[in-house]
């Protein structure tokens, strides 16, 4: 039943809110209630004028209704905080699964100030604090990631209980750019590539488990965990243990490598891959079922690269009223199913 | 409620440590709080509150910790103890403050989070209000007032610790706030229905009021006239009478044992409810006087002799005096008429009556009685008085505030060796002597003249005011006031206690801090007279407005106003206030909006693109989101590439400052109605298009 009614709710409120990136705050899209301690305040007041009648006091009816009235007051002062604000979300963050991924939003004042602002998600909130009228200020909020792919928060709660704490009031902003949530790496056990990289034999795609290595002098691009430093002691050669060189090529990450392994845990692998060719300043190529990327060497390829590990199989959430993606709010709920099992 | 829940994590999170500052705020307050009731509390327990405040405070720098759950729960338990020894089971409205105090004391102990802050916060708007109950002069209202502003800024800087513009805004903001809703607060105070008190709690205070009692022994007044405390204040509708016409009668005293004199034959009759408060408001007729009187904690009233009452919390009771129907238990303001009909005399006593006042106890002040009867002998009843009287003139009889101690035969020693005594002593001794004479006499207690309030607008009655007289029986003639410290010194009749006793100086001896005390100085009796005027209005106006007077007020409005209608009237006031507030609120919000009136002439733009079908991208200039809608709808192709020409032209025009305001709201009127016929442009294309279709699938239908 409350499911019911909070469903009916939520779609109300996205009715009423539509996905944007930027949200001004008006009386269409706030909301405003007393707070638990607005209610105590409330029968506070009743208790008071109760004293008032049964004692003839006529200066306990007058500070009733002084605090009534101030009440009221805050309402409206409570109200203007946020009513004319404008909620911008700059940028849409980027990082591991697991992590909290920053969202950049920036607030910037109506005519009246904004005072004591609290923006928050499903688990974290941040004290954006004070903006005075006419400027704005940004404000990094967190957002907890469960996996990867990309991430929209449904909904960033922005509240503020100022002057008393006696009422709050809210709005939400429904933002429709996505952040994007990288594979979380995970140690990738050793593989071999299946694209053929030119001056490779194609045929030597050997099966698994054939782990004797071929030794060959030590070039441009090899991994330094790769070279046999016992071996270099000894005769001052540098020797690469390279088992990879009659299966495939080191220049290719290959999605198609880890054959037998859940896609999810593939793309793992290939992050945590790409982390350390990245490190190492390695030349390479990702090979991705539908997306290849040309074999290059630095931090934005790697970026690159990751970003394509993040989204792959996914599709860009453009809907308007689309559900979220990627919080752990799916993962409650347990519809896990939207993110992983597309694929 | 999740408020008081643990598991809530919000209010618990924003608030791990106190703002220092909102912490001051709220001790600040509580400071302020208490010293209304710094008089009615124990010395103990303000050092309690002041150690526990300052332990919590220390606290918060840092210096010491704060104690854990046993040393507090200890705290608390040993404080309680003590209370209740010092209580001793003794329940009053005293008691059951102090009580309250040292709650909120040991609160501080475990003031640790908002939730805490809050809880304390409740407390000590509470503690404003007990407050109240036991001071309604103006300047602890104004003190109970701005308590209650320093906790609303205390929780502002709770809310938002770094409260821009600092403290100063904070006052200002809530300045302006209270500023606006003064009117609806007035309106409410005015028309809010004052129902009867729901259920009877009468304030029983523990303390002894400063007044006149029940019982006269000689010496009881003296000390009263120590005091400058305030019995009563009264305005008159017409002239004030004489000074020495204002014997303000109280109560009678007619049983004269062991020395004391007491009042016999009145049950204290206590009838449920409490006093009613409220005489009323009009203009007074000429005979009208209205007293406020300050509570005595008993029923009986004060009123001039031959009164009758006007207002109907003062009920007449036999022997012309005035009582309510409660003790006064707090500040009450009756009204009386003065009555100058022809006296319809009764011109016998009762033999019950007579009785009465004859009784005399068996023995004693031998002396005394042997005046009598030697008065008696060769007079009649007005002689007996009047010799009597001559010779309290003739004789050298002193009054004084000083009289010497008369254990055993007080009376004799008075008449006849020391003559030194208080006006109850000559009242008491008079009444003796003419019982002894066959005069029936009684002693009537009140208070006999008052000094004039500022602007001689009113009267204002003190203790030592107070003063006892005789009333006698004189056959044909009924009761009549005879007053032998009129005899023995004119003064105190004439012109009051002050000049009475000048001479002695021992005029309020004790009382050094009174301002009647050095009413000799003009600075001192004009301040005093001025303070006390505005106190007068505040409680007649103010604190004394209840039932009687807004029935009074609203009688005169036009249409009969019951209760009922107060009731509709208030929910009126209320609903018809929040309604102006939201839509002023709401005007603003609109004047704020149609300051960019580009920015609803665009927004309009986009909403008309996207229901075309070109949904507007972010970053897209407006040149190239015209040439999209043109290319979906050739029909408003020309129109669109206008506007989105007249946006640019808005948007990059070189900003000159000579550039009149007309001329830009000419351009939003272009673009306005440019948008409208795009609009009919669509509709009309769209029109067509539909009409196509159908053509189309009704040809298609035909081919088949």
């Amino acid at each position: 039943m409350s499911r019911l009614i909070r469903s009916r709710w939520q779609r109300w409120i996205n009715r009423r809110i539509p996905r944007s990136d930027v949200q001004l705050l008006t009386q269409k899209n706030l909301f405003i209630l007393p707070t638990a301690a607005g209610v105590v305040f409330g029968v506070l007041l009743l208790i008071m004028l109760l004293t008032a009648i049964n004692y003839q006091n006529s200066l306990i009816y007058l500070v009733t209704f002084l605090l009534g009235a101030v009440f009221v007051g805050a309402m409206h002062q409570t109200h203007r905080n946020l009513s004319g604000l404008e909620l911008t979300l700059v940028q849409a963050g980027e990082g591991f699964a697991g992590d909290d991924i920053l969202f950049r939003l920036r607030a910037a004042a109506g005519k009246d100030d904004a005072i004591a602002i609290m923006l928050s998600d499903d688990d974290t909130q941040v004290r954006l604090g004070h903006v005075p009228s006419g400027q704005s200020a940004d404000v990094a909020l967190p957002v907890v990631s469960a996996f990867r792919g990309y991430l929209r928060p449904d909904s960033i709660r922005i509240e503020t209980r100022f002057p008393f704490g006696l009422l709050k009031a809210w709005s939400w902003m429904r933002p429709v750019s996505a952040g994007v949530v990288f594979p979380r790496p995970i140690a990738a056990p050793d593989v071999v590539s299946a694209v053929d990289d030119g001056d490779q034999s194609a045929s030597a795609r050997s099966p698994e488990g054939n782990d004797h290595a071929e030794l060959r002098p030590w070039r441009d691009g090899d991994m330094s965990q790769r070279v046999m430093w016992k071996r270099f002691a000894r005769s001052g050669q540098m020797v690469v243990a390279d088992w990879e060189a009659d299966r495939g090529s080191p220049h290719w990450l290959d999605f198609n490598a880890f054959s037998g392994t859940d896609h999810e845990l593939r793309l793992s692998y290939l992050s945590w891959l790409v982390i350390e060719r990245g490190k190492s300043g390695a030349r390479f190529g990702l090979n991705l079922p539908g997306q290849v990327i040309e074999p290059d060497s630095g931090q934005a390829h790697a970026t690159r690269c990751l970003r394509a590990l993040a989204v792959w199989g996914q599709e860009k959430p453009r809907d308007m009223q689309g559900a979220p993606h990627g919080t752990r709010s799916n993962t409650d709920s347990g519809k896990k199913a939207t993110a992983g099992a597309k694929i | 409620m999740s408020f008081w829940s643990r598991s809530t994590p919000e209010p618990e999170k924003q608030s791990d440590s106190l703002p220092s500052r909102a912490l001051l705020w709220l001790m600040a307050s509580f400071a302020l709080l208490l010293s209304p009731q710094i008089d009615r509390l124990p010395v103990w327990l303000i050092l309690v509150c002041v150690a526990l405040a300052s332990w919590r405070w220390l606290a918060q720098q840092g210096r010491v910790r704060l104690p854990g759950r046993w040393l507090r729960t200890g705290i608390m338990l040993a404080l309680i103890a003590v209370y209740l020894v010092r209580v001793q089971g003794s329940f009053t409205v005293d008691t059951a403050a102090s009580f309250f105090v040292l709650t909120v004391g040991l609160k501080w102990l475990e003031t640790r989070t908002a939730r805490d802050f809050y809880v304390l916060f409740y407390i000590l708007v509470y503690l404003a209000t007990v407050n109240f109950l036991f001071h309604q002069e103006i300047h602890w209202a104004l003190v109970n007032i701005g308590a209650i502003a320093l906790l609303l800024i205390g929780l502002q800087v709770l809310n938002a610790p770094e409260l821009p513009g600092g403290i100063k805004a904070g006052w200002r903001r809530l300045g302006v706030m209270l500023f606006k809703v003064l009117p609806i607060v007035v309106l409410l105070f005015v028309f809010f229905p004052r129902m009867e008190p729901l259920w009877s709690v009468p304030l029983v205070s523990g303390k002894a009021r400063t007044g006149i009692s029940d019982t006269m022994r000689p010496g009881d007044i003296s000390s009263l006239a120590q005091s400058s405390a305030r019995a009563f204040r009264v305005t008159f509708g017409g002239s004030m009478p004489e000074y020495r016409d204002r014997y303000w009668r109280g109560l009678i005293l007619d049983t004269l044992d062991d020395g004391t004199w007491r009042q016999s034959g009145y049950e204290p009759y206590r009838r449920p409810g409490r006093v009613d408060v409220d005489g009323g408001v009009g203009e007074l007729q000429p005979q009208e006087y209205d007293v406020l009187m300050e509570p005595t904690d008993q029923r009986w009233a004060f009123a001039l002799e031959r009164s009758v009452a006007v207002s109907d919390n003062v009920v007449k009771e036999a022997d012309d005096l005035f009582r309510f129907r409660r003790p006064a238990d707090s500040p009450v303001r009756y009204r009386l008429a003065r009555d100058n009909s022809p006296e319809q005399t009764v011109l016998t006593l009762e033999p019950g009556q007579a009785r009465r006042y004859l009784q005399l106890p068996a023995s004693g002040n031998p002396r005394a009685r042997a005046l009598a009867a030697d008065l008696r002998q060769s007079n009649s009843d007005v002689g007996v008085i009047r010799s009597l009287l001559s010779r309290f003139r003739e004789q050298p009889y002193f009054y004084t505030l000083r009289p010497p101690r008369m254990p055993d035969n007080g009376i004799d020693s008075l008449l006849f060796d020391d003559m030194r005594g208080f006006c109850a002593h000559y009242a008491g001794a008079t009444t003796f002597v003419l019982r002894s004479a066959g005069i029936p006499a009684r002693v009537v207690v009140g208070y006999q003249g008052g000094e004039s309030g500022a602007g001689d607008e009113y009267l204002v009655v003190r203790q030592y005011d107070a003063h006892a007289w005789v009333e006698a029986w004189v056959e044909g003639q009924g009761w009549v006031r005879i007053d032998p410290t009129a005899a023995i010194a004119p003064n105190r009749i004439e012109s009051g206690l002050r000049d009475a006793v000048a001479e002695e100086g021992s005029f309020l001896e004790n009382e050094w801090a009174s301002a009647q005390r050095y009413g000799d100085v003009a600075l001192i009796r004009w301040a005093s007279q001025q303070l006390d005027r505005i106190n007068y209005q505040w409680q007649r106006w103010v604190v004394g407005y209840q039932g009687q007077s807004q029935m009074d007020l609203m009688s005169r409005l036009p249409g009969g106003f019951g209760i009922k209608e107060l009731g509709y009237l208030t929910a009126g006031i209320v609903g018809v206030g929040l309604l102006i507030a939201g839509l002023i609120s709401a005007l603003q919000m609109r004047r704020g909006a149609n300051r960019d009136r580009y920015g609803r002439v665009l927004g309009v733009w986009y909403q008309l693109c996207e229901r075309a079908g070109v949904p507007v991208r972010s970053g897209e200039t407006p040149s190239a989101l015209a040439s999209r809608l043109a290319a979906a709808e050739p029909a408003v192709a020309d129109s669109a590439r206008l506007f989105a020409r007249m946006v640019n032209s808005h948007y990059y025009r070189p900003q000159s400052k000579s550039a009149p305001a007309r001329d830009g709201s000419d351009e939003v009127q272009r673009m306005r109605r440019l948008l409208a016929t795009m609009k009919r442009q669509l509709r009309k294309a769209s029109k067509n298009q539909r009409s196509n279709s159908r053509h189309l699938a009704h040809s298609g239908k035909h081919s088949d």
